[in-house]
């Protein structure tokens, strides 16, 4: 019974005996002489009274050790407390160090895949190379050394390259003498070149446009394209640029 | 020693021991017995029955007094077993805080494979 209750109901419960044998026992005292109990009651009685007595002073030694377990259990539980904020502390600490490794992980994963996708599609330097001899042999000072007539090659941008850019923009304004102010067209230089292809026909492509043939036709109005014959030109522009051997352009090379 | 020091540390809340209680209920009973049982001459049985009834009023207080004192004493909400077990979880618990302390502390070391 003692394991289930707690100290403080069995005093209490000890307290309430007394008072009740108590009360018995003065009762029994100022009670009439044929109403009183016997002597052995009455001692009975006395005796129970002291049992219970010494039990309250069990109970007292009991609830006097249990106030210092008490004492024991403050002392751990406010070292748990302490315990709690230290953990609380270190797991904030390893969240954030989560987050910067996962932050890590993902711009790792981010790399490692470009590095997969390259080597499934490796580029060979040869061909970089090339390329970069494509791009300076359009937009060198002077034509190759090797460069003979038929050659596509051009030291300059070619037509379509032209078409694309700012200046094939600038042609396709109308020949009426509407002249835009030039800051209209610098708005254009932004725009993507793809976008500006679509948008160009072929058909216009200012009054000069170059043909297959390599002639340059001069589009007049309302009468069709008018044919310039250039060869001899060119073959003058080209003596006069493979001539041109304090040129620095890496086309040189090819 | 530890007991010791918490309650030095807690002077603002005097905590209610054992050895504060006043809850002698014996002698005030024997008092009311021995005065009741004396025979007294009929002069005197007035005065001897105020006595009394002020006596058994007294051991009425000094039982309520013994419960209200009994309600203050701390730690007593358990049974010692209980309040033993309750103890030994404390202590468990403690333990495998510290325990959790020293295994984030010791976390410091990756694995790179696993990365």
């Amino acid at each position: 019974m003692s394991i289930h209750k707690s100290t403080r109901e069995m005093l209490l419960s000890v307290v309430d005996d007394m008072e009740i044998i108590s009360k018995e026992l003065i009762e029994n005292i100022t009670a009439a002489k044929h109403l009183k109990l016997s002597t052995s009651d009455h001692s009975i009685l006395i005796e129970l009274l002291i049992n219970k007595d010494k039990e309250l002073k069990s109970f007292l030694t009991k609830a006097e050790e249990q106030a210092k377990i008490n004492q024991k259990m403050e002392t751990l539980k406010a070292e748990v407390h302490a315990q709690d904020q230290e953990i609380q502390q270190l797991q904030k600490q390893l969240k954030e160090a989560e987050q910067i490794l996962a932050t890590s992980i993902f711009q790792a994963r981010q790399k490692l895949q470009s590095i997969a996708k390259a080597n499934k599609r490796p580029v060979p330097s040869e061909e970089l190379i090339k390329y970069a001899h494509r791009i300076s042999a359009s937009n060198a000072v002077c034509a190759p050394l090797s460069w003979q007539q038929g050659d596509p090659r051009r030291p300059y941008p070619t037509d379509i390259e032209m078409r694309v850019g700012c200046l094939g923009r600038l042609s396709d304004l109308p020949l009426n003498g509407q002249m835009v102010g030039p800051h209209s067209n610098i708005t254009d230089l932004h725009r993507p070149s793809g976008q500006q292809t679509e948008t160009i026909p072929p058909q216009v492509g200012g009054p000069f446009a170059w043909h297959p043939s390599g002639e340059i036709h001069m589009s007049v109005t309302g009468q069709g394209t008018v044919p310039i014959n250039t060869h001899k030109q060119e073959t003058e522009d080209v003596e006069v640029m493979s001539t041109d051997s304090s040129s620095s352009s890496s086309s040189d090379s090819q | 020693m530890d007991v010791e020091i918490i309650s030095q540390e807690e002077p603002a809340n005097p905590q209610f021991t054992v050895a504060d209680l006043d809850i002698e209920i014996l002698p005030v009973i024997y008092d009311i017995l021995r005065s009741i049982e004396k025979d007294p001459h009929d002069s005197q049985k007035a005065k001897e029955s105020a006595d009394t009834s002020q006596k058994i009023l007294e051991l009425k207080s000094k039982l309520e007094s013994a419960r209200a004192q009994i309600n203050k004493l701390p730690g007593i909400e358990y049974s010692k077993q209980e309040q033993l077990q309750k103890l030994e979880t404390l202590r468990q618990q403690l333990r495998l805080k510290k325990e959790l302390i020293q295994k984030y502390r010791n976390m410091c070391t990756f694995d790179s494979q696993k990365v």
